[in-house]
């Protein structure tokens, strides 16, 4: 029966999450420490895992230093202009100065990167995205993180950290169990790197049926990335700062090639341009942030949401003239074949060939991530070459626990990061744990067997819960004492959406709005205890949801300490309408308490690069 | 758009099982083929799809909202580095598209630990592997000071606001 | 020992007529069973619509010679090489069950029907067949029960588990390891043939007489939609796939694993 046999791994530098972030940090400890036992940890199957999985058709962090293209200092605007002020700009500043290599290294292993015919240099997007034939993405970048490692271990799902029993607050390993055998694994290490996914599937999709598969981000993203440092006591930061994207209904296609290579526009249900009419609206809450320049990808929303408001949708791409050129014809659809193929199948099942029809756009249910146009995740130390003392305490990309470094989506403050990025931030990660593992001498970390024994009865109860309740009932789904994963899921999903700012909300939140949803989040969290599982796969999908009721708990105490509209079409502050510089131009953070289940906030300050900022001193 | 697996092709070889990014494509236990077990949480990213040897496995639009009768299927040929697609829409139009998935040879990827060992001041540096020769500039890898930050001041109401509040999952007094 | 008809040992004890009836019921029960499977489940009436359906996909009409040309392909290829496993250890498995099924099934019939009882002398070499073919079978059972099936190898579940798709090679296996003690025990004139006969017996039974629930009559099925399958490849159709890309092979296939858990 599952958990019959324990399997102890010990390494010096452990990753959790074998994604993009995870295989950068196998891939650069390895270099870095050539005698280090460098061991991944996937959820799924290296190959394949992770948000790459069906390919990407671009690179969207590439700064093209080698031509001059863009430097670090502009990636760091970028990100403080799309985030409405509040990034890790030491943090950013790493990523744009290292991600050029990192680019530059996919090319060589074997990435098929576009060129420019007309002046032989990678075939730009827009200013930060070149194009790529990115099928195989995933299975080349994998290929370099097997080498790397000295063991990689595909269908392990970790539940837990584990921390040191001689020395508070620092890790040393973790916990989880074998999809496939039911066995159970303790892993020890020196370092951690947590890698894992974000959260998808904490907000109620639009699609509630099969559809529910087809979310933007990834539906095995799980918020692992949050719930493993959470629960430990790591800080956090901007888990409010959820993401609402823009994208073709239905089956999400991305829109970029869409806006920037082939020039399209959107359009009301009438035809008519829309976003200068909001132009007002959006003044009157974020005040002079109108003015800037790109547009933020949260305004944009603002103005589609408003139109679609005014009844005046569905909101249209218009690509019939873009369309009529055949190169064009011919990026447009295979920008979905490898990056989004549902996309390309709902075109085909409705008949919609862009060249005689306008496609509808949507604005998604809400998401929580750390790597793409937002920046929610774990509060990290920043570079030790200049990031200012606040922002370090010691070793880059560690969190404040000692020992547990993070990548990717896992990591708040750095958005932008996409691909490239993340797997660079996991280089930066593998290289700072190297010098700590180092640094610890001859007194490493260990893990208490008391605690990994408490955790192995936890982890394998849903199978016990299941196999003895279904006792009770004669067949089917209903039972009265255990919880079926995918009912908790679906209750998780309801309370997220309509007490914190789901689509049904029109993202619309306020206090007493949020303190029914910790309400219900609470009794959500003690049903936990009652999941009941049929199988390793339904284990499988009973921690996922742990993950998800914890990170979901998190987003909502940071929505409730953020006592403004910081981003309007993300989500909005009934109580709190404006943009409030004078108070919030900072990042909130949280510390949780796992013996009483408080968050504990917290304001930290926000640290500009060059520009001048106003002040808002009284 | 959520997979299925033809009966008649299907050997049961597991290759899908093996794949799946979501721990969806099991083996069913009448006929041991494959099948997918949990269509609502298919990404439709077609990774079993390209896996399976025998493109057994087909997928179709997600029922809550795509109409019947389409085709999206592919060939990956790993051994010409190329992707083939053909998409039939409902009407029975057709389009082809094939795209190249990659420049090298599988297994090519230099490990590594097979480059010569990073010296003592590339460890203590801010250099990461392959560093500063990769970013392919003339220059070395770019730094900045501390004393380029500056520090956004709250209102000093505000600021000294700061003290921790207390989020409870608890229900409110 | 293994020059001895173990048929013919038993007939001092079972009339050659008896034995003779129950190799017929056995037959009838296949195909009673299959045609019952086929009748029941509309399985024909969907494989002739399939071919229906991909008749109108095609791109080009097949010619008759090309059409014999992909029949006798199909067959030597698909058919009687088992080509259709991509994986070697399954198809060695796969060609190690049929053909010691073939050449124990024929090997019995002829012992059966034309060589009953003592009165006639059974060549030594069908003797030898039918061993080899038994413990062929036996063997290519064991090895794909313990090791290659994919829900023990790919899916991490126990070799001991038992679903309903187990019944055919289970029933196989029990039927072929008793027929192998049966054999063993009649030609020794040991005292527990019996017993060993009626195991066999029972055993045997379950196996034909369960061809409307197990995949017994994949084996009819399958070489159908081979023929079908390479068809379609040579009339453009491809079932919806599109054609493979006219780039040359450069860069390798990467070897994958069953075992990747």
């Amino acid at each position: 029966m599952a958990g019959k046999k324990t399997v102890f791994v010990d390494s010096d530098i452990l990753v959790i999450g074998g994604g993009f972030g995870g295989c950068g940090a196998a891939y650069e400890s390895r270099y870095w420490g050539r005698d280090k036992k460098v061991v991944v940890v996937e959820k799924a199957n290296i190959e394949r895992s992770g948000a790459v999985a069906q390919g990407l058709y671009a690179i969207n962090c590439y700064m093209g230093m080698r031509w001059g293209e863009n430097e670090p200092e502009d990636y760091v605007r970028y990100q403080r202009n799309d985030l409405m002020g509040l990034v890790r700009e030491d943090l950013g500043y790493d990523i744009g100065r290292h991600v050029d290599s990192t680019v530059h290294k996919f090319e060589e292993w074997g990435l098929p990167i576009m060129t420019d015919p007309a002046t032989g240099r990678y075939q730009r997007e827009g200013k930060w995205q070149i194009m790529i034939h990115g099928e195989s993405y995933k299975p080349i970048v994998a290929e370099a993180a097997r080498k790397a490692a000295d063991a990689v271990y595909n269908r392990i799902m970790v539940t837990h950290l584990l921390m040191d029993k001689k020395k508070p607050n620092r890790v040393a390993g973790a916990v989880g169990f074998n999809v496939r055998t039911g066995d159970f694994y303790v892993f020890q290490s020196k370092a951690v790197i947590v890698a894992a996914g974000g959260a998808s599937h904490i907000f109620k999709p639009h699609s509630a049926g099969e559809g529910m598969g087809r979310t933007w981000y990834a539906p095995w993203s799980s918020a692992s990335a949050y719930a493993l440092p959470i629960r430990v006591g790591a800080k956090m930061t901007q888990m409010e700062n959820r993401i609402v994207l823009t994208r073709f209904k239905d089956g999400y296609g991305p829109v970029g090639a869409y806006f920037l290579h082939l020039k399209t526009y959107t359009q009301n249900g009438y035809g008519e341009p829309y976003e200068p009419a909001w132009r007002q609206s959006i003044e009157d809450m974020v005040g002079d942030y109108v003015n800037h320049e790109p547009v933020p990808t949260c305004l944009r929303n603002h103005a589609f949401l408003k139109e679609v408001e005014a009844g005046r949708g569905p909101i249209r791409m218009v690509t019939k003239e873009a369309f009529k050129d055949p190169h064009k014809e011919i990026v447009g659809w295979e920008n979905f074949l490898g990056m989004t193929i549902g996309q390309a199948v709902v075109w085909a099942a409705n008949n919609i060939d862009p060249k005689e029809v306008n496609p509808e756009l949507v604005m998604s249910e809400p998401y929580v991530m750390g790597s793409h146009a937002t920046c929610s995740g774990a509060w990290a130390s920043g570079p030790e070459d200049y990031a200012p003392d606040e922002y370090q305490w010691g070793y880059n990309r560690m969190m404040t626990v000692d020992g547990l470094f993070g990548a990717g989506d896992t990591l708040g403050g750095t958005p932008h990061k996409f691909s490239s990025g993340s797997f660079t931030e996991g280089r930066l990660a593998g290289k700072a744990a190297n010098k700590y593992v180092d640094d610890l001498g001859t007194n490493p970390p260990e893990v208490s067997e008391d605690e990994y024994l408490e955790l192995k009865e936890m982890i394998y109860q849903p199978l016990e819960t299941y196999r003895v309740g279904r006792n009770e009932i004669t067949a089917g789904t209903v039972s009265p004492t255990y919880l079926l994963p995918l009912s908790g899921l679906q209750r998780l999903e309801k309370i997220m959406d309509e007490y914190c700012g789901g689509v049904g909300q029109r993202y619309m939140v306020n206090e007493p709005l949020m303190m029914r949803g910790k309400e219900l989040l609470k009794m959500l969290k003690e049903d936990l205890a009652n999941l009941g599982a049929d199988s390793l796969h339904q284990l499988q999908r009973a921690w996922e949801l742990h993950h998800r009721v914890l990170a979901s708990e998190c987003v909502t105490a940071h929505t409730m300490f953020r006592e403004e509209t910081r981003w309007p079409g993300y989500y909005y502050r009934g109580d709190h309408p404006k943009l409030d510089d004078k108070n919030w131009h900072c990042f909130t953070l949280s510390q949780y308490d796992e013996r009483t289940g408080e968050f504990e906030m917290e304001k930290a300050p926000v640290y500009h690069l060059v520009d001048d900022v106003k002040q808002a001193a009284e | 758009m959520p997979t299925f697996v033809y009966m008649t092709s299907c050997d049961g070889c597991g290759h899908c099982v093996d794949i799946c990014p979501s721990d969806i494509m099991h083996i069913d236990p009448v006929t041991r083929r494959a099948v997918n077990i949990e269509p609502n949480f298919c990404w439709d990213c077609y990774s079993c799809v390209k896996a399976c040897p025998q493109n057994a496995i087909d997928s179709r639009g997600y029922a809550d909202f795509a109409p019947m009768g389409h085709s999206v299927r592919v060939l990956r040929e790993e051994d010409k580095g190329t992707i083939s697609w053909r998409l039939k829409f409902r009407d029975g139009r057709e389009k082809h598209f094939e795209s190249p998935i990659r420049t090298t040879a599988w297994g090519s990827i230099k490990c590594a630990s097979e480059y010569e060992a990073p010296s003592t001041e590339a460890i203590n540096s801010q250099e990461l592997a392959h560093e500063p020769d990769y970013l392919k500039t003339d220059q070395g890898l770019p730094s900045i000071t501390v004393d380029q930050f500056i520090k956004y001041e709250l209102a000093p109401a505000s600021a000294a606001n700061k003290k921790s509040k207390k989020i409870s999952t608890q229900a409110a007094e | 020992m293994f020059d001895i008809n173990p048929f013919a040992e038993l007939s001092h004890s079972i009339s050659p007529a008896i034995m003779q009836g129950f190799v017929i019921a056995m037959a009838v029960c296949v195909a009673g069973g299959t045609l019952f499977d086929v009748v029941h489940k509309g399985s024909a009436k969907y494989f002739f619509g399939l071919v229906k359906k991909g008749a109108l996909g095609k791109a080009r009409t097949v010619p008759f010679s090309e059409k014999v040309s992909v029949v006798a392909k199909t067959t030597a290829h698909d058919v009687l090489a088992s080509g259709e496993f991509c994986n070697v250890r399954r198809r060695l498995a796969h060609l190690l069950t049929m053909y010691g099924f073939l050449a124990y099934v024929i090997a019995t019939a002829t012992m059966v029907f034309v060589y009953p009882g003592t009165g006639t002398t059974t060549p030594a070499i069908l003797v030898n067949v039918w061993w080899v073919g038994i413990v062929m079978l036996a063997a290519g059972c064991y090895w794909f029960w313990f090791f290659i099936r994919v829900d023990v190898a790919s899916e991490g579940n126990s070799p001991f588990r038992m679903v309903r798709a187990d019944l055919f090679v289970v029933a196989l296996m029990v039927s072929s390891s008793f027929g192998i003690i049966w054999g063993y025990l009649q030609v020794t004139g040991n005292f527990w043939s019996t017993f060993a006969l009626g195991l066999y017996l029972i055993s045997t039974t379950i196996l034909f007489g369960s061809v409307i629930w197990s995949k017994f009559s994949h084996m009819f099925f399958k070489p159908a939609a081979a023929y079908q399958k390479n068809m379609a490849k040579a009339d453009g159709g491809r079932r919806n796939l599109p054609p493979p890309s006219d780039k040359p092979s450069l860069y390798g296939k990467v070897q994958r694993h069953s075992h990747h858990y």
